[in-house]
């Protein structure tokens, strides 16, 4: 709430909010909830004033209040009054919006838009302030689960750094290292068990901290892991353009899945998901991944196989890791400064033309693979 | 042949012919082309009446200036301005600046609009307006130079090039058409019917900065004369008739602005002007005044004398301190037809206060639609 509206709501200077046992029982006396004839336990959490800014206002000091209410009767809480008239009592221009930011059982979480529940507010015509009843549907675990799988799908299609990381180690997954340098083409089988142990190990590695750290038996700060990210990308890319660790992308793979994994932990824990809910939460949000991971992969490998096996493809592949490591560099200075730069907002504004850029791609290699191929037989290697 | 040059070329400069296409190819897909957006003007545009339209005269001169505007639009601007009459769609107004997401606007940009479309555009606002000074088309015209010093001072989110207009229903001398026009701090909303204005509300006017600025070449001063006009009744007022008066709630903006249709309270607040002397009465009316003038004189004269007929039904009632000066000051009229609020709001781009003010009628808003 605007801290300018608390002040016209109160007698009562403003001085030390978070601590003033004023504010604590002004707050309990006007938060209320009960079903029936029953009363909810109201405890204020928290009082806060923080900095909030909007472009056309300018900056702009709010109040942030946590409470808690809690039923007499644990089955009342789908089905209860809310009864909240803070500022409201006195500021009758005032509206409080109630919005429901989770419900796991029917599949609302922070991820996908929180949903209105009403506002609580005057009606001017009877000159008075209703509370508001709150029902909500009771949901089900499928549909909890079916949410986490779409947001699990969700965060790989979004996340561009976890997919150029893996597609750019792909990039020369069916080339044969040979003197320093990527070779020609190792055949199909080659190709595709390579690319079959490499996205294996990625997933096994993701998978593992992913379930350490959403359970809560490991913690890791999220910036350094946002900055290990960026810097995969880089070391995938410069294998790309030189094989660095040639027959060993298997352990790049998975050591980087590690990596990759808790980042994904922080976008469940950002849920605060209860012990209940918390197993199906994990295995629908890491089976949503790799559902997502698979399709592009799907989607993109093909292709990189056909080209491979011609001799366009080192135009390809050099200039493709080369951007993935400028894009790295781009996010390394980003999360470890805070600050967008040229190259992340160029990455925003690329990201909407991947699947043109894929469309492309798929061109490009039918057309080279067809015109290579008549001209003459490619070298196979031995 | 072009297809001897290809095969001649060596398969390396192949190779870059074939990725600088597909790169140019690729750039294409980002690059594309912006639209032009004047948030502000460095001069207040002038009204230009076309000639054809000069000679007209009430209900005709108002379809001859609408229609002469459309004639200048592009179909796709055309689309955005003229659209059919849906009482929806008049209540879609706002008194936020109009990139505030809950600030719903429909109807052309002024933004958008070339300097000669503006012109057409003001030429209608004022042919609908009053022409009082400091109220009216005058007031309009200064409520966007507000907003243009706003829009210099402090963020491209203001501006006189983000004010929208929308005609709902065709203008004619037959049928029902809404003039809407509005954007931060305005709204105005002429319903005609068969010719005849039958609703020149809700009407929303508030401004900041408040008090004497510069802007566009002119000096600007809005809203100061509802201000006095609120403050001259308060000052009247006995202290008996002053506690009789008094709400014991703060409101900080008005009660009833956009999205708040048809809500009025369904037993009046304070105390009945029936019961104030002559002269109050007077300085009552004169508040009322500053809001039909807003109107060409001929409607306002109408809805003056209904809601002069009406006074001894109507209530008045304020909060807040009796300078009216500082922030939450805030008075009401509610009669049998009149809504009249005025709020001094907390300045939000510049310290001190900032009024709110919105006129309804309680049958005759959106034309009673």
């Amino acid at each position: 709430m605007p801290l300018p509206e608390l002040e016209s709501a109160v007698d009562h200077p403003i001085t030390n909010i978070t601590t003033d046992p004023f504010f604590r029982l002004y707050f309990a006396q006007h938060i209320r909830a009960f079903t029936g004839g029953d009363n909810w336990r109201t405890t204020i959490t928290s009082v806060k004033v923080t900095n909030a800014r909007d472009a056309a206002v300018g900056k702009y000091q709010q109040v942030e209040l946590t409470f808690k209410l809690t039923p007499v009767n644990a089955a009342d809480l789908r089905k209860f009054t809310f009864a909240y008239d803070v500022i409201l009592h006195q500021v009758v221009t005032h509206e409080a919006l109630v919005l429901l930011q989770q419900d796991w059982y029917n599949g609302i979480n922070e991820e996908s838009a929180a949903r209105v529940i009403g506002t609580i507010k005057l009606d001017v015509p009877s000159g008075k302030i209703y509370p508001l009843d709150i029902s909500l549907e009771k949901g089900s675990a499928w549909k909890g689960f079916v949410s986490m799988l779409k947001l699990g799908m969700q965060h790989i299609k979004e996340g561009t750094d976890h997919l150029l990381f893996l597609i750019v180690l792909l990039l020369p997954a069916m080339l044969i290292a040979k003197n320093k340098n990527w070779g020609s083409f190792g055949g199909l089988k080659y190709s595709l068990t390579n690319l079959i142990k490499i996205i294996t190990a990625f997933t096994i590695g993701h998978s593992i901290t992913l379930l350490l750290c959403a359970s809560g038996w490991l913690t890791v700060p999220s910036q350094p892991i946002e900055v290990l990210i960026a810097c995969s990308i880089l070391v995938s890319a410069a294998h790309a353009v030189r094989p660095l660790f040639p027959g060993r992308e298997v352990y790049i793979a998975g050591g980087f899945g590690l990596i990759h994994g808790m980042a994904f932990a922080s976008v469940l824990a950002g849920l605060d998901l209860n012990v209940s809910t918390l197993a199906l939460s994990i295995l629908g949000f890491n089976l949503g991944i790799e559902l997502m991971q698979l399709f592009i992969i799907l989607i993109i490998a093909p292709w990189l196989i056909l080209l491979s096996k011609t001799r366009v493809y080192q135009w390809f592949r050099v200039p493709a890791a080369i951007l993935a490591g400028v894009a790295a560099l781009g996010w390394i200075v980003e999360r470890v400064n805070g600050k967008s730069n040229a190259i992340t907002l160029a990455l925003n504004n690329i990201t909407p033309y991947a699947p043109r850029l894929i469309i492309l791609l798929a061109i490009a290699a039918c057309l080279f693979s067809i015109k290579l191929n008549s001209r003459q037989p490619v070298d196979s290697h031995k | 042949m072009a297809l001897s040059v290809t095969a001649r070329l060596s398969p390396a400069a192949n190779n870059i012919l074939f990725l600088s296409f597909a790169s140019i190819l690729a750039t294409g897909f980002f690059m594309l082309p912006g639209k032009p957006d004047n948030t502000y003007q460095s001069a207040a545009p002038v009204a230009v009446i076309a000639p054809d339209c000069a000679k007209a005269k009430g209900i005709a001169k108002v379809v001859c200036l609408s229609d002469n505007f459309k004639a200048m639009l592009n179909a796709e601007q055309l689309a955005k301005l003229q659209l059919p009459y849906s009482k929806a769609d008049a209540q879609k107004w706002s008194n936020l600046p109009a990139t505030f997401p809950t600030a719903k606007r429909i109807g052309i940009k002024f933004g958008d609009l070339t300097p000669e479309q503006l012109q057409a555009a003001m030429a209608l606002l004022k042919e609908v307006s009053g022409t009082a000074a400091n109220e009216g088309y005058d007031e309009m015209q200064q409520l966007r130079n507000a907003d243009d010093y706003l829009a210099i001072k402090k963020s491209s989110d203001y501006g006189s090039g983000h004010f929208y207009m929308a005609l709902l229903g065709t203008p004619s001398a037959s049928g029902t058409f809404e003039i809407q026009y509005g954007g931060h701090h305005t709204a105005f909303a002429n319903t005609y019917k068969d010719g005849l204005l039958i609703g020149a509300t809700p009407s929303f006017r508030g401004a900041e900065p408040f008090g004497k600025f510069e802007q566009n070449g002119r000096s600007n001063e809005p809203m100061v004369q509802e201000h006095a006009a609120f403050a001259a009744i308060l000052a009247s007022l006995t202290p008996e008739q002053q506690q009789a008066a008094r709400l014991t709630n703060t409101f900080r903006d008005v009660v009833l602005g956009p999205n708040k249709d048809g809500q009025f309270p369904a037993t009046p607040l304070g105390i009945k002007c029936g019961t104030l002397s002559a002269a109050q009465k007077k300085l009552v009316i004169a508040a009322i005044n500053t809001y039909t003038d807003d109107i060409v004189e001929k409607d306002a004269a109408v809805y003056l004398k209904k809601y002069t007929k009406e006074l001894d039904n109507t209530y008045l009632s304020f909060t807040g301190t009796t300078d009216f000066v500082t922030r939450n000051d805030y008075m009401r009229l509610d009669g049998p037809s009149l809504w009249l609020e005025y709020v001094s709001q907390n300045g939000v781009v510049y310290a001190g206060i900032h009024p709110h003010s919105v006129w309804r009628d309680k049958t005759t808003d959106y034309g009673g639609n």
